[in-house]
């Protein structure tokens, strides 16, 4: 059985200076090597609820433990065991990619040596550049390489991917996939749903401060989707479509005669994507900004 | 290297890659500059101003801004989730605020003393000048994490100039007097004079030093704990 990494009970906060609820009665577990998601509109919660794991807010209620122990009992060397991508440039603009990461690296213990990892998001050549110089997308990268600079065992990243074109978005997520693969735990938030199919093992939906759904990509698919087929086929010069149950197609005469018939275009199955669980259970939009 | 003393480091290369410490410098060599333009018989005089004008006003306007610069680049927050303390990164911000303000202090007083033979008490000068630019560097701070914008933040830093130093100074040069010597108790700027005067020779303010010691030592303390400290982490959270 896998060693549970955080163990979140009943979980609530609010911001003590507009006296806004951000979280409820939030409570879910992430295993050891584990890629979880945390998915909601904006406002939902995400942000706050990875603050408290990160324990830059402290004073909320409710238990977290992590590895077993309160996280209120760790103190500064818990950030040796984490690290944290955040979403928007977290650099100093005036000093070089190298300068920066050298900064932060001889904070910690214990640390990578990071120019292959420069390397691989594609920053090696301009390694000695003023961060003040990099594309969004260059600091997006730097954010990650950041992330990892201490060799963390859980991994917190927000938007890791969002201001990438699809190339750079591709490397993120084959080390996030590699990270995972060394046995790292991943706490992903995004409003990212390829992301999230790609990389999640579960994901928890959190709209206005409460988990409506914690499952994986695959079971909410199955458990939010239509059991059905809708074909598309040609007969009498026009394309016609039409919807068979899932049980007993094998059975069906009509849907057998389509397929004997040679005239399918198209077979789909009533599976629903994510961006549609996304909005049926969190009542609202993806926001693509 | 413990981390206190990378974060130290790490400070001042940053302070000398944002031109800070060059800025204060340069700031300096002005002041020594102006005091060769006043001639040497009148420069004495105004060398404890100058002192008290670097290591209040300056140090405030310097950390302001480099606190500034990392509002704006988020840099509050990453640190935060380094396995280093909040009070450790705000005293290593302090204490390089407090190095710059003791490198101009020691250039403009040894200038004042070989070069316009200016009557200094160093073993008075330099803790006062540490403790004058810990307040200054916290208010600076709490200046800074109080406002919106960069235009804001100098208009805000003139308010405090024009409020609590500039009277001092007035007071200092004989522009006002009376009423003034008794309200400008509560000014830190002018508890800092009164221990650069001190530091000079002047006569019959010994208590009066004693008491600015004891006010900006408080000020210190309280303005820390009670609102730089939570307002630096409340700051760095909403980055």
């Amino acid at each position: 059985m896998a060693e549970t990494i955080f163990e979140v009970k009943n979980l609530a906060f609010t911001y003590p200076k507009n006296g806004v609820q951000a979280l409820k009665d939030v409570s879910f577990r992430v295993e050891k090597g584990e890629v979880f998601g945390l998915l909601g509109p904006s406002g939902a919660g995400k942000s706050t609820t990875q603050k408290i794991l990160t324990r830059l807010l402290k004073d909320y209620g409710g238990l977290v433990r992590y590895r077993g122990k309160n996280l209120r009992e760790y103190g500064d060397g818990f950030y040796e065991d984490i690290g944290v991508g955040f979403e928007l440039p977290v650099h100093f603009s005036k000093l070089t990619a190298v300068e920066n990461m050298d900064f932060f690296k001889r904070l910690y213990q214990k640390n990578i040596d990071y120019s292959s990892l420069m390397e691989r998001v594609g920053l090696g050549e301009d390694k000695n550049r003023l961060v003040g110089e990099f594309s969004k997308g260059m600091k997006v990268r730097l954010n990650f390489v950041r992330a990892l600079l201490n060799d963390p065992e859980v991994l917190f990243l927000d938007e890791p991917t969002n201001g990438l074109d699809p190339a750079n978005a591709r490397i993120i997520k084959d080390l996030v996939w590699e990270f995972k693969e060394r046995g790292g735990t991943v706490i992903l938030s995004t409003h990212l749903m390829n992301d999230v199919e790609e990389l999640c093992d579960r994901v928890a939906f959190i709209t206005q401060g409460v988990i409506r759904e914690i499952s994986t990509p695959r079971e909410l698919k199955i458990k939010h989707g239509r059991r059905e087929v809708r074909v598309e086929y040609h007969e009498n010069g026009r394309t016609k479509d039409k919807v068979f149950p899932l049980d007993g197609i094998g059975d069906n005469p009509e849907f057998l005669e389509i397929l004997k018939d040679g005239s399918v275009e198209t077979i789909h199955s009533g599976e629903t994507s994510l961006d549609e669980i996304f909005i049926k259970v969190t009542g609202e939009e993806i926001s693509h900004e | 290297m413990n981390k206190f003393g990378i974060l130290m480091q790490d400070e001042f290369k940053r302070l000398a890659k944002y031109n800070i410490i060059q800025v204060s410098l340069g700031v300096t060599v002005l002041w020594l500059a102006v005091l060769f333009l006043i001639g040497r018989n009148e420069a004495g005089a105004f060398i404890p101003l100058f002192i008290f004008m670097d290591v209040s006003m300056m140090t405030m306007l310097l950390i302001g801004a480099g606190l500034f610069y990392e509002r704006q680049e988020n840099t509050l927050k990453t640190l935060m989730v380094t396995p280093v303390s909040t009070p450790a990164i705000i005293a290593s911000k302090i204490v390089s605020a407090v190095y710059i303000a003791l490198q101009s202090t020691v250039l403009i007083a040894l200038a004042g003393h070989f070069l316009f033979d200016a009557s200094i008490n160093f073993f008075a000068l330099i803790p006062f000048v540490i403790l004058i630019a810990v307040a200054h560097a916290v208010i600076g701070y709490l200046v800074s994490m109080h406002v919106r914008d960069f235009t804001s933040m100098i208009a805000m830093l003139m308010l405090y100039m024009f409020i609590f130093a500039f009277p001092s100074i007035f007071y200092a040069i004989d522009m006002i007097g009376g009423v003034w010597e008794t309200l400008l108790i509560v000014s830190p700027s002018h508890a800092a004079m009164l221990m650069i005067d001190f530091s000079f020779g002047a006569e019959g303010i010994g208590t009066l030093t004693i008491i600015g010691v004891v006010y900006l030592s408080f000020l210190s303390i309280v303005l820390m704990r009670f609102f730089v400290y939570p307002k630096y982490i409340e700051t760095a959270i909403k980055e």
